[in-house]
């Protein structure tokens, strides 16, 4: 009777034990998913942002249109991309594009006055900030399910539980893993 | 001080949270003990009594601790319409702490503060003054962004509810021993222990415990806040912006005018003129050690 009462104990406590580790990981991959649909949540509001400012700039500064086609290029990727690796370079390349665009911005005194541009370059950064955060919040989910995967005891669970280790969102320049920040 | 990395300083704050906790947890049995020793068993109905008091009285403040602090602080709910550019910062630091977006208030007061409270972060508020909003530029009202919402992320309004009401419990059996004392004579049944240095013993405890327990309820806040600097930091990974905006309200003399003590503790910088507080009962870290402490983590960048 006593013996009966041990082992069924033990088994008990083993159960909750492996039920847990199976959450945990469970729970972590979420994580990493929901981060990563905050990431495009973020990129498209950018993207959304992109013809208004396009029609802003070009109302003043009619002679940039290489600059022009380079963002709206840029934005037509980024908007078709669905992989981490994709979505992370057309991310790259369309940050690379406003940047040209908010450069030549810069020589147009008369634009830069214009509340209509001042308003597009606050939405602008925030944007730019909220999907820098959205990467940083993500790398974090990664990070913390990776070593999830590889450390003892979540790894003896990870093939079970079907989770494994999760791509990094890498952003192209190193310079790049802060905020960038969009000054004006 | 020592170079710290975010990390480091987040994991030795909570450490040093939990060891004040503890030694308050240590005082309140000590306290329990002495009067146990001084009065007798009988006195024994005293201690619900107080905790019920107590609990009562703060965790009444801790539930309702959104509502209560509006009309304590006079501060006015707004929506993103009001202030377009300060819900896109609260909305940033919202996605770099995975946390969800909490009620956004504005103090109508010309000194630049800010504070964040609500007992869960679903219920989460934070509130700026005018004064702030004016006064800083956009790395650095992200900086207090990130430290008001840090407040909220690591639970501050429940673990300092935790230490009021140990304070508290402390405070009240102390004070209901003395009027016991003062009215009926102190001892009222001589079943106790008769070991005279015990009682004298626990009669110092009783008279030393609620300053002692003022002490660490301070020592917990001050912990709290060089908590949510270093958890500010993990969410933007921008010391310079918090450090900077420490450095505007170091240099502004202003203080927010209501200096209700009640709420004191939860604003960025103690409304309280801080040469009138000892440093041992003061709720915030001496604002230049908050801005050495960023500094040192700005160079490890």
């Amino acid at each position: 009777m006593k013996t009966t009462l041990i082992v069924g104990g033990i088994v008990l406590l083993l159960a909750i034990f492996f039920i847990a580790q199976y959450n945990r990981l469970i729970r972590l991959n979420v994580a990493v998913d929901e981060a990563f649909a905050q990431i495009e949540v973020q990129l498209k509001r950018r993207a959304d942002l992109i013809p208004n400012l396009v029609e802003t700039v070009k109302g003043y500064a009619t002679h940039e249109q290489s600059t022009f086609d380079a963002v709206i290029t840029a934005r037509a990727k980024a908007t078709t991309a669905s992989t981490v690796a994709d979505v992370s370079a057309a991310d790259g390349m369309l940050t690379q594009a406003l940047r040209g665009l908010l450069a030549v911005a810069e020589a147009y005194p008369d634009l830069k006055a214009s509340a209509n541009f001042m308003s597009l370059q606050e939405e602008l950064s925030t944007t730019e900030n909220k999907v820098a955060f959205s990467r940083q919040f993500y790398n974090d989910s990664v990070r913390l399910l990776n070593t999830a995967v590889k450390t003892i005891p979540t790894n003896f669970f990870a093939g079970f539980a079907k989770v494994d280790e999760r791509e990094f969102y890498e952003v192209d320049e190193a310079t790049n893993r802060n905020a960038p920040n969009v000054s004006f | 001080m020592a170079t710290f990395s975010f990390r480091e300083a987040q994991s030795s704050n909570k450490r040093k949270t939990f060891f004040l906790l503890g030694i308050m947890g240590a005082l309140t049995w000590l306290v329990l003990i002495s009067i146990f020793t001084y009065l007798g068993k009988s006195s024994a109905a005293i201690v619900p009594f107080a905790v019920g008091i107590t609990l009562i009285s703060v965790w009444g403040s801790y539930y309702g601790s959104d509502k209560l602090v509006l009309t304590m602080t006079g501060a006015k709910l707004i929506q993103e319409s009001d202030n377009p550019k300060l819900f896109g910062l609260v909305q940033e630091i919202t996605i770099a702490s995975g946390l969800p977006m909490p009620k956004v208030a504005i103090v109508e007061d010309s000194a630049p503060n800010a504070f964040a409270t609500g007992r869960n972060p679903e219920h989460a508020l934070i509130a700026f003054t005018t004064g702030i909003l004016d006064a800083m530029d956009r790395d650095q009202l992200q900086g207090v962004i990130a430290h008001e919402m840090a407040h909220v992320g690591n639970r501050d309004t429940l673990v300092s509810a935790v230490a009021a009401t140990t304070a508290g419990v402390i405070a009240l059996i102390s004070d209901i021993l003395m009027r016991m004392m003062w009215f009926g004579g102190g001892r009222r049944d001589r079943d106790s222990n008769g070991n005279p240095i015990m009682l004298v013993v626990s009669l110092v405890v009783l008279i030393l415990a609620p300053i002692a327990a003022m002490m660490l309820k301070s020592a917990i806040s001050r912990k709290r806040e060089s908590l949510a600097d270093a958890t500010a930091v993990a969410f933007t990974r921008n010391p310079a912006g918090l450090r900077s905006a420490l450095e505007v309200l170091a240099a502004d003399s202003t203080v927010v005018r209501q200096k209700s003590t009640a709420v004191a503790h939860i604003w960025i910088e103690s409304p309280l003129d801080s040469k009138a507080v000892s440093k041992m009962f003061a709720s915030h870290p001496p604002i230049q050690e908050r801005i050495a402490t960023l500094r040192a983590m700005e160079s490890l960048n």
